[in-house]
């Protein structure tokens, strides 16, 4: 649980606090006598040391190099041990003790976050398996119910009639595997602890690749796109960053009624690179904006008419790609009417 | 037609195994099954078949252990399912030898023509001496003597490496080559900039072949994977 990195990081802190509290000290007897500052400036120090580090072992640490430092500079003897005087050893009692029910209390704390955390986590879970489970009974229902309408009714049925019930078999399909890709994404994440395997993928085949995926399952829909002409390379989990915009655009092809046009564009800002998709279309229900990104999750009990509303999981699958990835993604409605979703990766330098 | 290909399936999911088999006896093809990879490598030996498609999560093994004993005398093209969204899976099943992959979810119409494009690269491969002479798709031809590419009436001027990537590709088309795979053969070696060096090259090489994002006509990105030379329209 504790990597090497926290280890060093406590060893430092352990190490630099209680040089800090020593030359404070120094600076302050230049100005005046600051002898009754002493131990409450060691004691703070050690405070510090414990809230800040994990464990009892480094605040135990920190306060007996403040002991010792006291005993050493500041007491009399000045420069030189005195480890029996009644008054040495009574202070690194209470030292310790400060060490030690520091400990305790951030230990009790960090325990708590943790558990408050899991426990929102475990709600965002069951909330999403709840949504989920609800969402996929309709297509399910089409899908079961067509194909025993064709399968027992083989003779009476036209062919008309067949290839319109096998037509909506293969409609409800593709929305299943759109939800199944958006669920798969989800764990993808989950299952590296909120950390993406990021490689430098070359914007130009992401785009075109996000492309080719939006003109299958929407051939209709044209979309115009601008890219920077030079060969921009960004790291990311490609696969995931791809599921975020073919999302975001299925998203207005399917919401933003009155679109004429459908923009993908992508700037460099410094060390950025600044993905927008914009429409011209109704723009979003002000309402809905506040919460658009993890709405589906909140409301997840509590859906509303068996509509599908696959765009609900795409976009909260969408934010947590993209936090994931060290970033936000924002939307907002355009002055000009219309809706645009923003987000920015960094890239190599 | 008497002499059909005969395509082996090996596929532990029976209703995917019987609708892969549906069809491509509806295509004019022989098809044998098997659940298991052990049933499939005796099927295999006693049957030769044209063709593999093979699943990867087999109950028994691996499915790229099939693969592997496959490999080691044989170069029957194989084409892998894959349940699997990480292109991990892919990347190393490809540089195993299989010959290209699909992944599950996939409609019939994606299938065959990856079985149609896998038949003809088995075609290719067995003629040998082929190398030479052009190499022609849509309105691209490369004229491998003079090593020379033409798009329309244009003569189209790349550097070595983009026109080795490119007869590299063609060489294989219809097959994804893996970024390793085509680092090997272009550069002899890998190191960290190669993948790179690659992109840069095929950034390039798509800019003067009039490739725009979307609408790539000879070359298509498998992110994360490789790159694909069209073979059929």
């Amino acid at each position: 649980m504790l990597d090497t990195k926290t280890i060093v990081r406590d060893a430092v802190f352990t190490v630099i606090i209680p040089i800090a509290a020593f030359l404070l000290i120094m600076l302050l007897q230049h100005f005046f006598d600051a002898h009754s500052l002493i131990p409450m400036i060691f004691v703070l120090g050690v405070f510090f040391v414990s809230l800040k580090t994990h464990g009892f072992l480094w605040g135990i640490i920190a306060s007996l190099v403040g002991v010792l430092l006291v005993n050493y500079a500041f007491t009399y003897p000045y420069y030189a041990f005195d480890l029996i005087s009644p008054e040495c050893v009574s202070s690194a009692v209470v030292m310790l003790l400060v060490a030690v029910m520091t400990g305790v209390l951030t230990t009790r704390v960090r325990t708590q976050e943790k558990l408050r955390a899991e426990n929102e986590k475990e709600r965002m879970r069951a909330n999403l398996l709840r949504a989920v489970s609800h969402d996929l009974r309709t297509p399910l229902t089409t899908i079961y119910g067509s194909c025993t309408a064709i399968l027992e009714n083989y003779e009476q049925l036209n062919e008309n009639q067949k290839q319109m019930l096998l037509g909506e078999i293969k409609e409800d399909s593709e929305w299943l595997i759109r939800m199944v890709e958006n669920l798969l994404s989800v764990t993808r994440i989950d299952s590296k602890m909120v950390r993406v395997n990021k490689t430098p993928t070359a914007l130009e085949e992401l785009i075109d690749t996000v492309l080719i995926k939006f003109r299958k399952r929407r051939p209709d829909q044209e979309v115009t796109v601008k890219i920077p002409d030079e060969f921009v390379s960004i790291p990311m989990d490609a696969m995931l960053i791809e599921q975020v915009l073919t999302n975001i655009l299925e998203n207005a092809a399917d919401h933003a009624k009155g679109m004429t046009e459908l923009r993908l564009e992508v700037d460099l800002k410094g060390n950025k690179a600044v993905f927008t998709v914009k429409d011209n279309g109704c723009g979003i229900d002000p309402e809905r904006l506040r919460d658009l990104f993890t709405g589906y999750l909140d409301r997840g009990n509590t859906v509303t008419d068996g509509t599908r509303n696959n765009m609900g999981i795409g976009l909260s699958v969408c934010s947590a790609i993209i936090k994931a990835h060290g970033s936000e993604i924002s939307a907002q409605n355009l002055k000009e009417g219309g809706a645009a979703f923003t987000f920015s990766l960094e890239m190599e330098d | 037609m008497a002499n059909k290909y005969k395509i082996l399936i090996v596929e532990d999911e029976s209703s995917i195994l019987s609708f892969i088999k549906a069809t491509l006896e509806a295509n004019e093809y022989q098809a044998i099954t098997a659940d298991t990879c052990k049933n499939g490598l005796m099927m295999y030996a006693s049957h030769r078949p044209d063709l593999v498609i093979l699943d990867l999560g087999l109950p028994d093994m691996d499915g790229t252990e099939f693969i592997k004993e496959v490999r080691r005398n044989s170069i029957t093209p194989i084409l892998v399912l894959s349940a699997r969204t990480e292109e991990n899976d892919k990347v190393s099943a490809l540089d195993l030898g299989a010959n290209d992959y699909i992944t599950k979810p996939f409609g019939t119409a994606e299938l065959l023509a990856r079985v149609r494009a896998a038949l003809r690269s088995k075609r290719n491969s067995e003629s040998s001496g082929t190398t030479g002479g052009e190499f022609t798709l849509n309105d691209m031809i490369i004229n491998y003597d003079k090593r020379s590419v033409f798009v329309g009436n244009q003569e189209i001027k790349l550097t070595q490496t983009e026109y080795n990537i490119l007869a590299l590709l063609s060489f294989h088309s219809g097959k994804v080559l893996t970024y390793a795979f085509i680092i090997n053969q272009i550069w002899g070696y890998v190191d960290g900039t190669s993948t790179k060096k690659l992109q840069v090259n095929m950034s390039n090489l798509r800019k003067k072949l009039g490739s725009k994002p979307g609408e790539n006509k000879y070359i298509i990105n498998e992110l994360g994977v490789g790159y694909r030379m069209q073979d059929e329209f």
